[in-house]
């Protein structure tokens, strides 16, 4: 697209109106870019100095927050459960959702419709409504209080929008590679994960990094339908930190960072992926 | 074209696993909870009572559940407006740039990447009265007597908390705007230009008309994105001061959880999900109607 517009445009003078736009948005970028910057520069500073001049820079590479955070909690077993979640959940979606899609979109029939419709339906459903009777039908399957269960969520949670975006994508593959494999004697599965399944490789880029994101960031879940006494995951702890060390902000700083970075350094080598699943998402009509 | 055939047993063997874990863990505990939402369950003891209607008369009487609705309401409106303000701004102003698109972009999106709880805490010091960026600001400013107990203020805790999921949420929607913008046509505008057409015009003509599609959604993901918020709420004011930043999700969080009447907060719940569907139905109806399809 941008390509297109080079050759539209070519050498052309820089007008006053694209110098005063570009000021504007550098000043929303730092805006915008701030709140992230203050916590990464706070998690650096001791909390003395954190409370004399939030706006300071550090002076010196000082890390003794960090120190102190994996001293005073059991932080590393919380980051340790946060991976966990996060690579079993997406293992696991990416099994299952877009198998669904694939004998939904390939094997159409009035059943698969509906079922279609039906997972569509889950989207509106707001995980609040049903968290109590969730919490009871857990126990009853004896998933409580373990990492089974908010796995186990967190695939159920990501079938309407995976299904979703599944089928928005498998609508563009031609079926003639699927028929060719066919002939040549693969079984449905065969075709499905030799041959589907990698050309929907952008699309389950995109699947992996936004539901990551979101069970990465999630609170709610592993709060409630973890072990209470013992570390959670990251977004927990730092939940509880708030609680806990009022006067310690310098630690809860150094749990942010650890929060954020990883996000941030995904987000900047698979940005391609955020922008397609987000408008696959939304293009959905 | 494919012809439609039967279910067959492909088909079933490659949807049920998904369909088995989407109706075990989402549709019975709905269906459920609508059940729950009779009933005076605790969440503990296994005995449930059953109590009709109860649940639902003390909705609509109860002060606490309309103070709810109210802070909802005002959360998700300031939320959506403003959202979709600084998205469609945000857009306009990366596809307009003339250096670094792909680094505004990005910047504009980093927001989003920071989880709920984290963003509520940032912010949190950052309003902070006596230490917070916020003041510091002012104060050095010389504009000190604007300074505010930003969350503590009982007419300013909810717009603040707003202002977060603002900050937060205005990237992912400049996305579906920008691709949308980056959608129309350079013809169209181009032909515009030369019938002599002023930006403006071209904006409220071409533009706008050809990405109401983006609008509709992007409207009703940041209605009931609104009304879902918890995080922010969570660590920033816990619901208060007093119940100022109370909303339907706190609400039923706190009855189920702090004061064990589960059946109560499940019927909360079920006001929510028909609010959610009530906004779905209005979006089809109005919103799409007047969508310019090309």
């Amino acid at each position: 697209m941008s390509k297109e517009k080079v050759i539209r445009k070519p050498v052309e003078k820089i007008k006053p109106g694209q110098i005063v736009l570009f000021a504007v948005t550098i000043l929303l970028a730092i805006l915008f870019l701030y709140p992230v910057f203050f916590a990464l520069i706070s998690a650096f500073k001791s909390n003395g100095d954190i409370l004399k001049n939030p706006i300071a820079l550090p002076t010196s590479f000082y890390t003794q927050n960090f120190k102190d955070l994996f001293a005073q909690s059991d932080f590393a077993t919380a980051i340790r459960h946060s991976i966990f979640l996060t690579v079993v959940s997406e293992l696991l979606i990416v099994c299952i959702v877009p198998m669904a899609a694939y004998g939904i979109e390939r094997r159409k029939s009035k059943t698969t419709s509906l079922i279609y419709t039906y997972f569509l339906a889950g989207m509106m459903i707001p995980f609040h409504l049903y968290m109590f009777p969730l919490f009871k039908e857990m126990k009853m399957f004896h998933i409580f209080g373990n990492m089974v269960g908010p796995i186990v969520c967190y695939i159920s949670g990501s079938i309407a929008f995976g299904t979703l975006l599944y089928c928005s994508f498998l609508k563009g593959i031609p079926l003639e590679i699927e028929e060719a494999a066919q002939i040549d004697g693969c079984t449905p599965f065969q075709t499905f994960w030799k041959v589907t399944f990698p050309l929907l490789g952008p699309c389950t880029g995109s699947m992996v990094i936004l539901n990551g994101l979101g069970i990465w960031n999630d609170y709610l879940m592993p709060y409630l339908a973890l072990p209470s006494g013992k570390a959670k995951t990251i977004t927990v702890e730092i939940a509880s930190f708030v609680g806990q060390y009022t006067a310690r902000w310098d630690i809860v700083f150094a749990g942010t960072v650890i929060s954020i970075v990883p996000a941030l350094i995904i987000f900047c080598m698979f940005q391609k992926y955020f922008v397609k699943g987000i408008t696959a998402g939304a293009a959905k009509g | 074209m494919q012809k439609r055939r039967k279910f067959d047993k492909t088909a079933f063997v490659f949807i049920a696993p998904a369909f088995i874990f989407f109706t075990l863990f989402i549709i019975v505990p709905t269906v459920s909870s609508a059940y729950y939402s009779f009933t005076s369950w605790d969440g503990v003891s296994p005995n449930v009572k059953f109590i009709g209607l109860a649940n639902y008369k003390e909705i609509f009487t109860s002060a606490r559940f309309g103070n709810a609705l109210k802070n909802t309401i005002i959360l998700t409106v300031f939320i959506s407006i403003f959202e979709n303000a600084f998205a469609l701004a945000l857009a306009l102003i990366v596809d307009n740039v003339r250096w670094g698109k792909n680094f505004f972009r990005s910047a504009f999106y980093v927001p989003v990447l920071v989880s709920g709880i984290v963003s509520g805490f940032i912010w949190k010091i950052m309003y902070n009265y006596n230490f917070g960026t916020i003041n510091t600001i002012l104060k050095d400013i010389g504009m000190g007597d604007f300074r505010q107990d930003w969350l503590g203020n009982n007419k300013l805790t909810l717009l603040m908390i707003g202002v977060v999921l603002v900050w937060k949420g205005a990237g992912y929607y400049m996305i579906i705007y920008l691709a949308s913008l980056q959608s129309v046509s350079p013809d169209l505008i181009e032909a515009a230009q030369i019938d002599g057409a002023s930006p403006w015009q071209r904006f409220k003509s071409i533009t706008v008309p050809l990405i109401s599609g983006a609008f509709t959604i992007n409207f009703t993901l940041s209605l009931i994105n609104g009304l879902k918020v918890f995080d922010q709420i969570n660590v920033m004011t816990d619901g208060g001061p007093g119940f100022t930043s109370e909303t339907l999700v706190y609400l039923l969080y706190k009855v189920g959880f702090n004061e064990g009447r589960q059946g109560f907060g499940t019927a909360v719940g079920i006001m929510l999900l028909f609010i959610i569907i009530i906004l779905n139905t209005l979006q089809q109806k109005f919103l799409r109607s007047r969508e310019v399809q090309m």
